[in-house]
């Protein structure tokens, strides 16, 4: 570890703690309230400006240790994540959040990829911005339009006021600031892991990528819990049919059949691969159709 | 972790673990809110995932699937709930169940 040989912490306790209750007042400002644009830019730019502090401490720390040079990528995917972060979190607009969401999710995935785990990267963005993002904007678009009696730029009042947004974010500030000063505080102490030869290990074979590696350990070390979150995921399927469908009451008098079609198909013509044509339309219909 | 020490990708992960929660109790659009218990699920990958590649073996990653895979029932079965609490007031706001406190 880097920065095991420093004896002085990478930042100050009191530092990160001053950052963070500045930018909890920046968060404050910017979080959707009966304020005007004004103050919600002064926010953003005094959180923009606590967090573009934090990382000039942290760069020139670790220029200072020369341990080589910090990784531009990281930067990026990390700086676009937070803002994406705080973008889903401030936006009144709930289909903004969204498409923020998903902006974070792809830098995560950039930060996946720089930590060697392609597989985790790809299924990140498949299931997150592909599958789960999808589910969410349909059910926001399904809520906005049962209600687009008012006027599209007048927003609902529960997303452009906030609840409690000062004790909300004094508590969640004080948390990033304690977990950030154990972090740069005893993450140096961490006990190194040498790269370990065993069946484990990220690369079993010299010729075997990440998503083989973890094939391998998935599917030789974890096969019940495999199993297992694919039984649960069908309990979620089946779960979410049985909250969401809609109870239809039987009305006295009305006998409920099933629909079926009006008349079966019947060939056109007597070639065994023409498509069967439904409906009386048909010049060839016969009374008793053989199929 | 040549390049990069630990400890940044695990304060990545603590940040959005924070903005995620601050939005879960600031907003009050339920969409919103699940919204952020999502962004809560990311740090927490990004923070096993860090681990894994610190320890140099496929625990996290594997762990990290599962948190998918949990993220994945938890985002339909609460989306179905949203539906139905919609049904039921016909707004997303979550103050209007404030009965439920007690």
């Amino acid at each position: 570890m880097p920065l095991a040989a420093a004896t002085a912490p990478a930042v100050q306790p009191v530092v990160i703690l001053l950052l963070c209750a500045a930018a909890g007042i920046g968060t404050i400002f910017l979080l959707p309230g009966k304020r005007e644009a004004s103050f919600r830019n002064i926010g953003g730019l005094i959180l923009a400006a606590m967090g573009l502090i934090f990382v000039a401490l942290l760069v020139k720390f670790a220029a200072s240790t020369a341990v080589g040079g910090m990784n531009v990528y990281f930067w990026a995917f990390a700086g676009i994540a937070l803002f994406g972060a705080v973008r889903v979190v401030t936006h009144p607009r709930p289909v903004y959040a969204a498409l923020y969401f998903v902006l974070t999710v792809f830098a995560s995935a950039g930060l996946f990829i720089l930590l060697w785990a392609e597989f985790m990267a790809a299924a990140l963005v498949l299931i997150y911005a592909g599958a789960i993002l999808v589910t969410y904007v349909f059910v926001i678009m399904l809520a906005a339009s049962s209600t687009s009696t008012r006027v599209a730029d007048v927003m609902a009042e529960y997303d452009t006021v906030s609840r409690e947004p000062v004790a909300a974010t004094a508590v969640g500030f004080a948390l990033m600031g304690v977990l950030l000063f154990v972090i740069f505080d005893k993450a140096a102490d961490l006990p190194v892991y040498k790269p370990a030869a065993t069946a484990n290990s990220i690369q079993p074979a010299a010729d075997a990528g990440n998503t083989q590696a973890l094939g391998y350990y998935m599917f030789n070390n974890q096969l019940i819990n495999v199993q297992l979150s694919g039984l649960m995921l069908t309990l979620g399927m089946v779960g979410a049919i049985l909250i969401a469908r809609r109870k239809v009451a039987a009305q006295p008098g009305v006998v409920m059949v099933p629909e079926m079609l009006s008349t079966p198909s019947t060939p056109v013509d007597d070639n065994p691969y023409s498509i069967p044509v439904t409906g009386t339309d048909n010049p060839r219909a016969k009374a008793y159709p053989e199929t | 972790m040549s390049q990069l020490a630990l400890e940044h990708y695990l304060a990545v992960g603590a940040i959005m673990f924070c903005i995620g929660l601050i939005g879960f109790m600031t907003r009050r659009n339920l969409i919103i809110m699940f919204l952020c218990t999502e962004l809560m699920f990311q740090g927490v990958g990004i923070n096993l995932i860090a681990f894994g590649k610190f320890h140099n073996n496929l625990s996290g990653q594997a762990f990290t699937i599962f948190v998918l895979v949990i993220a994945a029932v938890e985002a339909s079965l609460a989306l179905g709930l949203v539906v139905l609490l919609f049904r039921q007031k016909n707004t997303l706001d979550a103050d209007a169940w404030k009965e439920l406190k007690g």
